[in-house]
């Protein structure tokens, strides 16, 4: 199979979009992506289109007919969080595969309002009788199993989130632009313990787009701010003996991590930055480890040294990431891509990554599924 | 264990109740392989063995593996309340409420036992009362 790359990529700014569909604002972000590389919808030759809670309404057609029905295949998919990066490895392996020269994948989303979780399927409300199926408390929970291993604080938790809304504030696309020192993060309100509410993501609207073109394509069009995808992977959750009573974020994490890796031929030590899946601030902690950006029982002491901030080593999230640029589900897998295209461009302003090559990715689906793509400037 | 009114139902996919009224919690087991689930499967989703994974009552005493303190809840539910997963000695874990601890005393390995209950009193729409059960610090060294 050929290389396939992305041409084009942009994002429309994450918040409330009260007056709008979520198919307009997929179609807003494609046209975006369709005029940063300057080709038309008549060039895409197959469609894939991201969304979780409008999954089955045919999100891809509903796009064409805003801006042309040129009757390309749409195949519209859905894959909780992992959403976006399904669309995107779909649309990679079209391109790969010599079926198309160009193909787009588009995530949009109109999140529900309020706490997302699980609505009982059996007896009597759950919710409190057995437990939570809350997703901060799922992922409290998951961050208590790191604390108890590893002795991680509360405070080191809390500091991904500063750290993630200080990234944001210099992004003009993220949903909140507004710092949040330590003493805000640990006084905000108790959601589910260690989680307070600026340690859970940003419930918001939003779309992002990527055009992805084949060898041939790129090469015609000029190579000059073309991203290769070296990496692109997606996996189910491997058997875990506690899960899915308890949800485990982790294995599917490090399955796709090292086939994403192999597949690349490279390894962390490579990567100039990380857009991972921080739904909760306990999550960018576990990640650390299963994205091999530190060893087993490091991440406390990772986010501690700023390693992970703009300017550290290996800064993640510089987006602002779901906790404060925003988590519009079925768009936050293309979004994140974007976020790591912009850098490898050397196009993203005052946060950008100085010298960036290579960025990876990453998304995670409760349920499980998760998407890792590795990037690398053309 | 608590005897359940005979018209009682399972309020938790995992909640059995007898003929005699009395209650307790199923787990499947593979035969192949030794993993335990909360529920049946037609394989085992751990090893894929064709062989269904055969029920089993469940122990009453584990330890505590994690848990959060639930301070926001969906609306119209009572917190703060004690969301755990806990490991059965048998090998099958659970998520539930565990009561009677104080949140400071929490400690992973901490010994409870499973304690079935009516399921906080609910009934379902033609008045059955539901079975289910929770978590209590046992008493006991790990």
């Amino acid at each position: 199979m050929s290389d396939a790359f992305i041409a084009g990529a942009d994002m429309i700014a994450f918040g409330r979009y009260p007056d709008r569909t979520y198919y307009e604002l997929g179609a807003e972000a494609t046209l975006l992506a369709l005029d940063d590389c300057g080709l038309s919808i008549k060039d895409v030759g197959a469609v894939y289109a991201s969304s979780c809670f409008n999954a089955m309404s045919m999100l891809g057609q509903k796009v064409l007919k805003e801006i042309g029905q040129t009757g390309v295949p749409c195949i519209n998919v859905s894959n909780a969080c992992a959403s976006g990066a399904t669309a995107v490895r779909e649309a990679a392996m079209a391109v790969r595969s010599g079926m198309v020269d160009v193909a787009l994948a588009v995530g949009s989303e109109k999140n529900p309002r309020g706490m997302l979780g699980g609505a009982p399927a059996f007896g009597p409300p759950v919710e409190g009788l057995f437990g939570s199926e809350s997703m901060p408390a799922v992922f409290a929970e998951a961050g208590m199993v790191h604390a108890n291993l590893y002795g991680t604080t509360l405070e080191q938790f809390a500091q991904v989130a500063v750290k993630n809304h200080h990234h944001a504030t210099m992004n003009p696309k993220a949903a909140y632009r507004k710092e949040t020192p330590l003493e805000e993060v640990l006084a905000s309100e108790m959601i589910a313990w260690p989680l307070t509410k600026l340690m859970c993501s940003a419930n918001v609207d939003g779309a992002a787009a990527v055009i992805i073109v084949s060898e041939k394509k790129a090469r015609e069009m000029g190579m000059g701010r073309m991203v290769r995808i070296r990496g692109s992977v997606l996996t189910s959750d491997p058997y875990e003996s506690r899960n899915p009573e308890m949800f485990d974020a982790s294995s599917v994490t490090r399955l796709a991590a090292a086939q994403a890796y192999e597949m690349a031929g490279l390894g962390p030590e490579d990567l100039d930055l990380v857009e991972l899946h921080d739904c909760f601030a306990t999550a960018e902690i576990l990640h650390y480890e299963n994205l091999q950006l530190c060893g087993p029982g490091e991440a406390g002491r990772l986010i501690d040294s700023g390693a992970t901030a703009l300017g550290g080593r290996i800064p993640v999230n510089v987006s602002g990431g779901l906790l404060s640029k925003g988590h519009p589900i079925g768009a936050t897998g293309v979004a994140n891509i974007v976020e790591i295209v912009e850098h490898l461009r050397g196009e993203a302003g005052a946060r950008q990554v100085e010298g960036a090559k290579i960025g990876l990715a990453h998304v995670l689906g409760f349920g499980a599924a998760s998407g890792v793509h590795i990037l690398e400037k053309a | 264990m608590v005897q359940a009114a005979h018209s009682a139902k399972p309020g938790h996919k995992a909640v059995r109740v007898g003929t005699d009224g009395s209650a307790w919690v199923e787990g499947y087991r593979c035969h192949a392989c030794g993993a335990s689930f909360p529920e049946a499967t037609m394989a085992c989703r751990a090893c894929a063995s064709r062989t269904r994974p055969a029920p089993f009552r469940a122990s009453t005493r584990g330890a505590l593996y994690t848990w959060s303190v639930v301070h926001r809840s969906y609306p119209g539910i009572a917190v703060p309340f004690i969301s755990a997963i806990v490991d059965l000695d048998d090998g099958l874990s659970l998520k539930g409420t565990l009561r009677g601890v104080a949140p400071e005393g929490l400690a992973s390995g901490m010994r409870v036992r499973l304690v079935m209950d009516d399921a906080g009193g609910a009934k379902d729409s033609e008045g059955t009362a539901y079975v289910g059960f929770h978590f209590e610090a046992a008493g006991e060294q790990a």
